[in-house]
């Protein structure tokens, strides 16, 4: 069976359509699993068949669920000191983080908004295909020393943006299990949705001052980038801002009135 | 050399520990007429992630770029992988980018963009191991053998750590061993 005929099964019988992810990165991946499992493509279709719960796992392979808390410290800091003075003023602000995986960069923005003093007026949404990844997000609890770079990087934007706070002042570090933990006052704002951006309705109804879609879109097909990018700028106030990713771009073909200021494109 | 040099379309470069050195030299010494896109992978340290790209458009001849996500591999340019992003060669002759997992503690991963371009280019593909602290790139370099691509690994004898380079010739035998200098004429010559 071909890789592209085992998609199309896949989403006949499942309620995920990954044809229109980007070749080489699901062909690489869906090898992987094969490896893996030790499972030919059919026997893997068998088994989301006779097993429900077979399909996160398949989710769980497919997609990419790597984030990082304050990757790109210059784009962090970029945000604060060029797009969140304006968004500053107004009365209610409402970020939404699609495809936010386990929530690093969701308590990253959190974070800056805190310093900014205008956390009490946020409304925070993430959502992510995967359910796995979502309820690691909800808990906030990071690997400590897999991710070691966390606290430079949190350094690195307090730093740029004048400010003495310190890693401990988000974070609670447990050294026996190495673990750092979102403290609870970060975490009880986030609401965490499943959404998958290609196949369902939104599962919100606000309207978005600023939309995080952070290297997602480098997954997909063009044809998919701008659907899912039509579905995202929907919601978004007019003079609102989407953030991609550092090395992403706006398809070409992609047709919607936009200015681009470094890091970060608004709508016009 | 019997092999018709025409014909290529990309020299994959990866490095790791030293390379960058090696790199500037190498860029700084290429002929201004070289037209065959060159892709480089070079693992950066975390902490010097910025002002690579600035050192090495100073130096080189040709235009360096630090892609964005399925942009289009052009005549002429030097594509370098941008930092904590894994950077491939796709069929169509564009790069995408990944976040995905580290592959030998690495991202970018050299084993990924040697290995995605012996798939895009088959035997139209030169790659080049450097020197460098890790085995990453050795399995990338002989997918492109695998491929009849040409391959080269820097002579260890030269390399400022020689555990890349040893690594890939534990694995294959490529078509050349060459010191630094012997890079830079095998590329000047291909133009």
């Amino acid at each position: 069976m071909e890789i592209k005929t085992f998609l199309e099964k896949l989403s006949e019988r499942t309620p995920y359509n990954f044809c229109d992810y980007s070749d080489n990165s699901i062909y690489r991946r869906i090898q992987k699993m094969q490896d893996d499992y030790r499972m030919t493509l059919e026997q893997m279709l068998g088994k989301v068949g006779e097993d429900p719960s077979f399909i996160n796992k398949l989710v769980d392979d497919i997609t990419v669920n790597t984030t990082e808390l304050f990757r790109d410290p210059d784009v962090w800091s970029f945000l604060y000191d060029r797009l969140y003075p304006q968004l500053q003023k107004k009365n209610k602000l409402t970020f939404w983080h699609a495809g936010c995986s386990s929530g690093q960069e969701v308590y990253t923005n959190m974070i800056l908004m805190h310093q900014l003093g205008v956390l009490d007026k946020c409304r925070i949404i993430g959502t992510d295909i995967n359910v796995n990844m979502l309820q690691k997000a909800r808990a906030g609890v990071y690997a400590k020393s897999f991710n070691s770079s966390y606290r430079n990087n949190f350094d690195e934007v307090m730093h740029r943006i004048g400010s003495k706070s310190r890693f401990e002042d988000y974070f609670d570090i447990d050294e026996a299990n190495d673990t750092i933990s979102v403290k609870d006052f970060l975490k009880k704002e986030p609401k965490f949705y499943q959404y998958d951006l290609v196949t369902n309705r939104l599962p919100f109804a606000y309207k978005v001052d600023v939309v995080f879609f952070r290297n997602v879109m480098i997954y997909f097909k063009e044809n998919l980038q701008i659907k899912v990018i039509n579905t995202l700028t929907e919601r978004m106030y007019q003079g609102g801002s989407l953030v991609l990713g550092k090395r992403e771009m706006l398809p070409l073909t992609f047709k919607g009135r936009y200015v681009k200021d470094g890091m970060y494109y608004t709508k016009l | 050399m019997s092999k018709d040099f025409d014909k290529y379309k990309a020299v994959v470069i990866g490095g790791s520990a030293g390379s960058f050195a090696l790199v500037l030299k190498v860029l700084s010494n290429l002929d201004k007429q070289f037209s065959i896109p060159i892709i480089i992978c070079m693992h950066r340290l975390k902490h010097v992630r910025s002002g690579l790209v600035e050192s090495l458009r100073m130096k080189s001849k040709l235009p360096i770029i630090e892609p964005a996500d399925k942009q289009k591999i052009e005549a002429g340019n030097v594509y370098l992988a941008p930092s904590n992003y894994h950077m491939f060669v796709e069929f169509d002759g564009t790069i995408s980018l990944s976040i995905e997992e580290l592959n030998n503690q690495s991202r970018p991963s050299i084993d990924y963009t040697l290995s995605s371009a012996s798939v895009a280019f088959r035997d139209r593909c030169i790659g080049i191991i450097l020197t460098g602290a890790n085995k990453d790139g050795a399995k990338g370099l002989k997918d492109i053998a695998d491929k009849k691509g040409f391959t080269i690994v820097q002579d260890p004898l030269t390399a400022e750590v020689d555990t890349m380079p040893k690594s890939a010739l534990r694995l294959m035998t490529p078509d050349l061993i060459l010191s630094p200098d012997g890079i830079i004429d095998f590329l000047n010559k291909l133009v």
